[in-house]
């Protein structure tokens, strides 16, 4: 995906929401006329205050720096956060929290060739993400809620290494977006689990120097595919 | 100091010497007589200047930090939370008074318990805030040899720094060096010297000394015991043989830069001070000439010596070597091709000449178009280029090689090398014209980009150790750390600039 999608996407977001919106409506309409099914799943016409723990893969935009420092394209997450759904049909917003932390080592590269230097670096990502969403409710599938999100994700980047200064090693926050898009199922009336998938867009983070910058690129960003264990309503 | 210049530059002055009587016998007139010798003589320093205090050692016995442990036995560092129930704490072992100066304790502990294991223990407890063993901390690598102080050089690139991160190689890196032999053995040699021969045109004539003359030769004490694993296949094609002996001084001198023994708290230091050496011997000393040498250091001896060096297992090969007449050295750029080719990084000096007409090293001329080898300029301690070396766009790293122009005698490159007193007997006047001896040495300030090539052969050396194994790849990290020095950008008098060994071995990370 490409930065020059966010703003097409943020757009079919907020389309999503209010074609969501309108098929609930509909939906509720026809269920006054016929026999009530299970009542799992109506939309809010409350707070609801939940959270959830999440683990995932991010693979890296970025992926030819992180494979050479890295020796891989993606990489474990975890993390976790709270979602609150508001009074609005299924519009929630969502804070959320991940981190990464890999060990590598410095290199030098040539002609695309990379040269392990056996000097140990660790690369600790800490992602703050803060999101808007709407979750659909299905009237025949009233366990199963789609859901699409989007918003703004801060990125606290932290690299050291050994033999290094405190002023040559890196530790900056950079800003980005993000959208995703998932299904959760509902256990239990407080208990649910949740597969989603993410693009986040960290630009500008990379690319000032170090092999980020032999490889020209600067993105953060990546993908991710997560499960969430969530809890509350 | 003419004088420890014209020492540097001997090998490149014999065109100088007019020899009489040139026929040679065929028959080779060098023969081991005795295969031990007397223990080397230490003449020690030669420095003109007034004595400089020496810089204060602040690292710890360096056999200490790596042999024992990095923390003390038998006491850790605790801190109570509350400081009134430290004194009464029920603790394994006893608290041993506190500082005025510290809010923590050190609580002994039985000396056949892991520190480890013992603060973490302690850290379970509601009542300490940290536990920790008592590490033990050291200052970056300073050598502790006792001339390092004299040795500007290495703190000029940052070795310090540098030997942090790589400190010195080790066996597996074999470096040539290709030069006028080596003093890595303990022997006595005979040798006929048959022939009377003047310096210069006008000069007095020294005699022929005769046949049976003896020369002890030992290794030189900061290289390596002699007959030891530090000095692997030599070769010597000067006289053919296996035994390429330091007649001149230059060869020890400049082996001496990459890998004199250090940390040994004696004399000085070298680049990469793990490394094996490789004693080839290419070009004659003025006794090597007197004694009759079979052959002379002529393009294709050295084309021959590189080969050899990359057939042998060198990984680095050392160039001190050159002649600035004469055409293109094809012969020796297919030789050093062939080594590139081989996995070998190349070194070659650009020439001492700049104040002579600055012709190149044509050794060093095919530089640019081999990735992989290279041609280094010299600077002095001032980090400017030295009044000698050799520019041209040829040039593509320089690296300290002594200025003395600027600083005197100390602002050469001190190394232990051959005593020149009671080797080059042919200075004196005629009446104390005697043979040589090879088995005395002192701490010699040589010039020249001779000393600046071992500097870059030994930083190779480094890199390899480090895990930069490509030759092609060695030369681009040198030239893209190099500190820009002159004009910005690459210039014919620094080339890509002066050698930043920390940076390059430190390499690359993600974003930084």
């Amino acid at each position: 995906m490409n930065i020059t999608l966010v703003a097409p996407s943020v757009s079919l977001l907020l389309l999503a929401l209010n074609v969501g919106s309108s098929s609930t409506a509909y939906a509720q309409a026809n269920s006054q006329a016929r026999p009530q099914p299970a009542p799992a799943s109506r939309p809010s016409r409350s707070f609801q205050v939940g959270g959830y723990a999440v683990v995932g893969k991010f693979t890296f935009k970025s992926s030819e720096s992180f494979d050479a420092i890295l020796g891989i394209t993606s990489a474990p997450v975890v993390g976790g956060g709270a979602r609150v759904g508001l009074p609005f049909g299924g519009l929630f917003v969502d804070a959320g929290a991940w981190r990464l932390r890999r060990d590598g080592e410095r290199v030098f590269v040539w002609n695309n060739t990379v040269y392990p230097l056996n000097i140990p670096v660790e690369v600790t990502m800490t992602t703050v993400a803060l999101s808007a969403g709407w979750q659909f409710h299905l009237r025949r599938v009233p366990k199963l809620l789609p859901y699409v999100a989007g918003g703004f994700t801060s990125m606290n980047y932290v690299e050291t290494s050994d033999f290094s200064t405190p002023a040559e090693d890196v530790s900056d926050t950079f800003g980005g977006y993000h959208l995703c898009g998932g299904v959760e199922y509902r256990i239990l009336g407080w208990l649910g689990a949740a597969a989603e998938a993410t693009w986040t867009t960290v630009p500008d983070a990379l690319g000032g120097g170090g092999v980020s910058k032999a490889f020209s690129e600067d993105n953060l960003g990546g993908t991710s595919v997560r499960f969430k264990i969530t809890v509350g309503r | 100091m003419g004088r420890m210049r014209a020492a540097a530059v001997v090998l490149l002055a014999v065109s100088t010497i007019t020899a009489h009587g040139q026929l040679r016998s065929d028959a080779v007139t060098k023969a081991v007589i005795q295969d031990v010798g007397l223990p080397a003589i230490d003449r020690g320093l030669r420095d003109q200047d007034p004595p400089r205090d020496a810089r204060t050692q602040h690292n710890i016995s360096h056999a200490r930090a790596e042999d024992a442990l990095p923390y003390l036995r038998g006491s850790i560092i605790v801190k109570f939370k509350d400081e009134r129930a430290a004194a009464t704490a029920q603790v394994a072992g006893d608290i041993v008074e506190r500082s005025s100066w510290a809010d923590f304790d050190i609580v002994d502990i039985p000396v056949g318990l892991e520190p480890e294991a013992a603060a973490a223990a302690m850290r379970l407890r509601p009542d300490v805030e940290y536990a920790q063993p008592r590490y033990l901390n050291h200052a970056m690598a300073r050598p502790n040899d006792t001339l390092y102080a004299n040795q500007w050089n290495f703190p000029a690139i940052d070795m310090e720094r540098a030997w942090d991160i790589q400190p010195g190689a080790s066996s597996n890196i074999v470096v040539a060096v290709l030069d006028s032999g080596m003093a890595f053995r303990s022997v006595t040699v005979r040798y006929d010297s048959l022939f009377s021969f003047r310096l210069t045109p006008t000069g007095q004539v020294y005699p022929a000394l005769g046949r049976g003359i003896l020369v002890p030769f030992a290794a030189a004490p900061e290289l390596g015991a002699s007959g030891s694993d530090r000095f692997v296949s030599p070769r010597d094609f000067i006289w053919n043989d296996d035994l390429p002996l330091d007649l001149d001084g230059h060869g020890t001198h400049v082996a001496g830069t990459i890998g004199q023994l250090t940390n040994n708290n004696s004399g000085t230091a070298g680049m990469a001070y793990n490394v094996r050496l490789m004693p080839v011997k290419v070009i004659q000393g003025l006794w090597d000439e007197v004694f009759g040498s079979p052959f002379e250091g002529t393009d294709d001896v050295v084309a021959r010596g590189v080969r050899y060096a990359a057939d042998n297992g060198a990984k680095v090969i050392n160039l001190s070597i050159g002649r600035e007449s004469g055409g293109p050295a094809a012969v020796v750029t297919d030789a050093i091709r062939y080594a590139v080719g081989r996995g070998c990084f190349v070194v070659a000096a650009s020439g001492n000449s700049r104040t002579e007409g600055n012709p190149a090293n044509r050794l060093a001329l095919a530089a640019p178009d081999i990735d992989g080898f290279v041609a280094v300029g010299a600077v002095g301690r001032t980090l400017d280029v030295a009044f000698y070396s050799t520019s041209g766009s040829f040039v593509e790293l320089s690296a300290p090689g002594g200025d003395q122009r600027q600083g005197g005698t100390s602002a050469g490159i001190l190394q232990q090398t051959l005593d020149l007193d009671v080797l080059e007997t042919y200075r004196r006047p005629v009446s104390q014209y005697r043979p040589p001896r090879a088995d005395a040495f002192a701490y010699e300030y040589f010039q020249g980009t001779s000393m600046a090539v071992p500097h870059v052969s030994g930083f190779a050396a480094l890199l390899m150790q480090q895990g930069l194994t490509n030759p092609a790849a060695i030369e681009a990290a040198m030239k893209q750390y190099a500190t820009d020095r002159g004009a910005t950008g690459r210039d014919d008098f620094h080339g890509f600039g002066l050698i930043s060994p920390r940076a390059t071995l430190r390499g690359l990370g993600l974003a930084r």
